[in-house]
């Protein structure tokens, strides 16, 4: 029998997991934004050190299954002497692995934007750091916005996959409940129908704020 | 800390054997994922909505949802619905499920490419609707769609490591399973990522020139 | 009509046989050009002629190849070391250029951010002038240019004359020595060019020295205090309105002048305009 009643007993428990889900998915995707922004400005820059790093980067953290470097961090790091809070290595490696995916988007952002509005900032005195910061980034962002969101919910995804070392979010919780009820359909299902539900909130969000910073806004 | 190779080469026998298994489920699971994208794609265009609901609803959810949990479903909820699949039958069963989700995006948007007036015309001569499909529609699309195509298909190799989650005997699986058995985990795994890092730059170089070659061909023959 | 050309002191831009080359191709060879304080330039004529090359060297929009500019005195772009040309630090180039002010042909305002942000936020970041004082001054520059009452729109919601007259404002804000612009009526509509030309007459009126590449024959004829006349990357005319519309003998310009008065009647405007 499908047990209805199990779903609801350990929906608050669930729930509460995966706010833990929202906060790694969420703060990995902010951390990453600055990686890929500076993977992607080295990347563009005209040092050659600098592109071949960008270069290496994104080909390897796109390049390695997002477990495998999970694993890596979680076995590896105490190796060399880092000693680190399973959740704090597991958000660092959620942030390089999407870091990777970012730059690629912002590349295309940044490549989008028209050169006369850069010319126009450095006529005006504008250092190369606030012309980044203050009409690059903030262009390039509105220019990507849909490919940011997808990642985004990208993110939320794949952060399930840090349960596997050890971190207590909705998946693992999830796993916990299932193996203690011998019921894993029930739970399973309700895990999967709130991730359904985080990713159709997080793109509900980021349709509204498309519309609301549309470049070309109708006369 | 150490760093002991021979870990690896006194073990090559096990981890050649995950390779095979990994190119293995990551053949079947496109093979299948493709088909049922293709399927869907067409269902959801040329049926009515009461088809096309279900499936939509089907993509939605396999786009919205983590993989892991997909395939903890099938694995570990199958046996409710008396589906007691081995891990490598549920594996390649969650990988093609949830690569189809994805490309029936892809065809979708490819039958969409193609301009409406070629299809009327089809129509106007008399050809059914899956010919059409068939000779006029998939041989344009596919020349379109193909790069997209073979972006998916090399994701879904990078998805395969999740089988080991449940138990598949494949590359990551192995090769983890060796690292605990010795201690020897930085050997193990860093010569995994190295592995799959190698093995993702191939691939996408050989979908790279296969685009080119495609590219190159349509455009000899007049269209 | 301009205040009069202060011919006795140096030039506020100093072009001393500038050349620019793309690759194999040379747009400006050799160009000589004194802008001295108060006077407005206008730069003319044909599309590829270079005479926006020149003005975006000026700026240093683009490096030139070969040659001098100065701006007030300084070199732009370079140092001198033993007769050698060295590349100064991009924060060295824009303290030279501080007091050259930009107008562009495509407006370039910055999307995401108001009219009034577009005038306030370079005061705020590149003078570092705090947030009240800049919000001030950036809406009395609105005001001057006839747009205090769409301070608060985007660049899309504004007409291509606004748009262009809210670049002027952004310009005029950082209290520029010398304007430059680059056909910033091209971009747009017929109607609307009367009101950009208007602010600009303004702007020559209060004395400010203006470098105008343009293809208003009107606007030259009646306003400039010299007319310099590009073709082929060189100076092939120059002098006053009068000297260069009406005694000019060159042939090409001529011709390009001869495409002008077929299209647009401007000589009944220009009489009284260039007589000093």
């Amino acid at each position: 029998m499908f047990d209805v009643n199990l779903i609801i007993k350990s929906l608050p428990m669930l729930l509460q997991a995966s706010v833990w889900t929202v906060i790694y998915s969420l703060s990995s995707v902010a951390i990453g934004f600055c990686i890929g922004t500076l993977v992607c400005a080295a990347g563009l820059s005209s040092s050659r050190l600098g592109r071949g790093f960008s270069a290496f980067y994104v080909s390897f953290f796109r390049g390695v299954p997002l477990l495998v470097q999970l694993l890596i961090s979680y076995y590896c790091l105490p190796l060399i002497g880092v000693n680190v809070p399973s959740s704090v290595a597991a958000v660092g490696t959620l942030a390089l692995c999407t870091g990777a995916y970012l730059a690629e988007i912002l590349r295309g952002g940044f490549l989008g934007i028209p050169p006369g509005l850069i010319e126009a900032a450095r006529m005006v005195g504008l250092s190369r750091a606030k012309i980044l910061t203050r009409i690059e980034v903030p262009l390039a962002v509105r220019l990507t916005l849909p490919s940011l969101v997808n990642e985004t919910t990208m993110m939320v995804k794949a952060s399930s996959l840090i349960s596997v070392v050890g971190v207590l979010e909705l998946t693992r919780l999830a796993q916990n409940i299932a193996t203690s009820t011998f019921q894993p359909l029930e739970i399973y299902l309700t895990a999967g129908a709130i991730y359904f539900v985080i990713n159709g909130a997080i793109t509900l969000v980021g349709g509204f704020a498309e519309s609301r910073f549309r470049l070309e806004k109708a006369r | 800390m150490t760093f002991n190779p021979a870990i690896l080469t006194d073990n090559w026998r096990e981890i050649l054997d995950g390779m095979a298994l990994t190119i293995l489920i990551w053949a079947a699971g496109t093979a299948i994922g493709l088909v049922i994208g293709l399927a869907v794609a067409v269902l959801q265009l040329f049926t009515n909505r009461w088809l096309a609901a279900p499936l939509t609803l089907y993509v939605a959810v396999m786009r919205g949802t983590p993989f892991l949990i997909q395939l903890f479903v099938i694995y570990y909820g199958g046996p409710f619905f008396g589906l007691d699949l081995t891990p490598l039958t549920a594996g390649i069963a969650g990988l093609a499920l949830y690569g189809g989700a994805y490309f029936s995006e892809i065809f979708r948007a490819g039958f969409l490419s193609v301009p409406p007036g070629q299809i009327e015309a089809a129509r106007m001569m008399g050809i059914g609707r899956l010919d059409i499909v068939r000779h006029v529609q998939l041989p344009q699309m596919l020349v379109i769609i193909l790069p997209a195509l073979a972006n998916m298909t090399v994701l879904l190799s990078k998805e395969t490591a999740v089988l080991s989650v449940i138990t598949v005997n494949e590359l990551t699986s192995v090769v983890q399973s060796i690292g605990s058995t010795t201690f020897a985990f930085a050997e193990t795994l860093l010569f995994l990522a190295l592995v799959y890092w190698a093995f993702l730059e191939i691939v996408t170089a050989a979908a790279r020139r296969l685009e080119k070659r495609v590219g190159r061909f349509m455009l000899r023959t007049p269209s | 009509m301009t205040a009069t050309p202060d011919t006795g002191s140096r030039p506020i831009i100093d072009v001393r046989g500038v050349w620019k080359r793309f690759g194999t191709a040379e747009v400006l060879k050799g160009i000589d050009l004194a802008i001295r304080k108060s006077e407005v330039t206008c730069i003319i004529g044909p599309s590829g002629s270079g005479k926006s090359t020149l003005l975006r060297c000026i700026a240093f929009l683009e490096e030139y190849s070969e040659g001098e500019i100065y701006i007030e005195g300084e070199l732009l772009g370079f140092s001198l070391e033993n007769g050698k040309r060295r590349r100064v630090s991009d924060a060295e180039v824009a303290r030279v250029r501080r007091n050259v002010g930009f107008v562009f042909q495509q407006f370039n305002l910055w999307p995401h951010m108001t009219a009034l942000e577009n005038v306030a936020m370079p005061l705020k970041l590149a003078r570092g002038i705090a947030r009240e004082d800049a919000e001030k001054r950036a809406r009395r520059m609105l005001e001057k240019v006839g747009l205090g009452h769409r301070a608060e729109a985007y660049p899309s919601q504004l007409s291509g004359g606004q748009q262009q007259r809210v670049g002027i404002a952004r310009a005029l804000a950082m209290e520029p020595h010398i304007m430059l612009f680059d056909e910033p009526t091209s971009a747009l509509d017929p109607e609307l060019v009367g009101e950009v030309l208007q602010v600009m007459r303004d702007l020559a009126a209060e004395g400010m020295t203006m470098a105008v590449v343009t293809h208003e024959m009107g606007f030259a004829a009646q306003v400039a205090d010299t007319v310099v006349f590009i073709d082929h990357g060189v100076i092939a005319a120059s002098g006053s309105p009068q000297q260069v519309f009406r005694k000019d003998e060159n042939p090409r310009l001529r011709q390009f002048l001869q495409n002008y008065f077929e299209r647009n009647v401007f000589w009944q405007g220009a009489e009284d305009g260039a007589a000093p």
